[in-house]
């Protein structure tokens, strides 16, 4: 079981590649046999499986057998950790910027600009 | 098989009413950065050294409970006032490089920003930004 961070970054390796994020896009309308997950694909079962263990690496897969066949399913569940760290940073860089626009208009109120037009929207 | 460090990018825009060149100027100008780029209203600003040209280097350092953290990197590119790209290391945090670009455009009296982090490592971040954004919270209060 990987640290956190380590499936952070697992999570990041998955999506990197188009073709994994194919085989989300169909396992999210259902779940699918690996031959039927290599099918549209012009390339061989062996480097199917590759994505596909990639993807598992990153919980992103669930198997499931059933006797002699593997059944693969989407589990959304690190996408959601993942799009909660984007937006995290993103507020982070946001209350920069806040910061910056709060000094800039404090810098206007002690130090008006008389060659400068003002605000005439207002 | 070790996980490579992958790429993420972040990106934030933000309209301004001051003008391109103000908000351009903020970024590299020692006396401003110091008051809301890495400030911290409770501890300490320290060194600020900022060699604003292409291949200049910069050092913010802020002092947090007597813990310096230093903010270091470079210029890449310096197009007044349009586009600002540098590199962010926080060695105390990560010697992952992060690249940074900042784009302005004029819009009517006032500007709008677009910020790209790229390489943001999500170890780093786990770190920092619950104190960054405390620390910008009452930034934003006392100003």
């Amino acid at each position: 079981m990987p640290r956190a961070s380590s499936l952070f970054q697992f999570t990041w390796i998955a999506l990197a590649d188009p073709t994994r994020r194919s085989i989300l896009e169909r396992l999210s309308r259902g779940e699918a046999r690996v031959t039927e997950l290599a099918r549209p694909y012009s390339m061989s079962l062996n480097a199917v499986s590759k994505h596909i263990r990639v993807l598992e690496r990153a919980h992103l897969i669930r198997r499931r057998r059933a006797g002699r066949e593997h059944f693969l399913s989407f589990d959304p569940d690190p996408l959601t950790s993942a799009a909660a760290w984007i937006e995290a940073q993103r507020s982070f860089w946001m209350s920069r910027l806040n910061a910056l626009d709060a000094l800039l208009q404090a810098e206007d109120v002690t130090t008006p600009k008389t060659s400068k037009r003002k605000d005439k929207s207002r | 098989m070790k996980p490579q460090p992958q790429k993420a990018i972040v990106q934030v825009t933000r309209k301004f009413n001051a003008s391109a060149e103000r908000v351009f100027d903020a970024w590299l100008d020692p006396n401003t950065v110091g008051k809301w780029l890495f400030a911290t209203p409770t501890g300490k600003m320290g060194k600020i050294k900022i060699d604003a040209r292409i291949g200049g280097s910069y050092l913010i350092v802020e002092s947090r409970k007597g813990t310096d953290v230093e903010h270091v990197g470079e210029y890449v590119e310096i197009d007044r006032p349009r586009r600002l790209v540098f590199t962010l290391k926080v060695p105390k945090y990560s010697e992952e490089i992060t690249k940074v670009t900042v784009e302005i455009r004029a819009l009517g009296t006032g500007c709008e920003l677009t910020l790209t982090h790229e390489g943001v490592l999500p170890d780093y971040i786990a770190s920092t930004t619950s104190g960054w954004n405390m620390i910008l919270d009452q930034l934003s209060a006392t100003l």
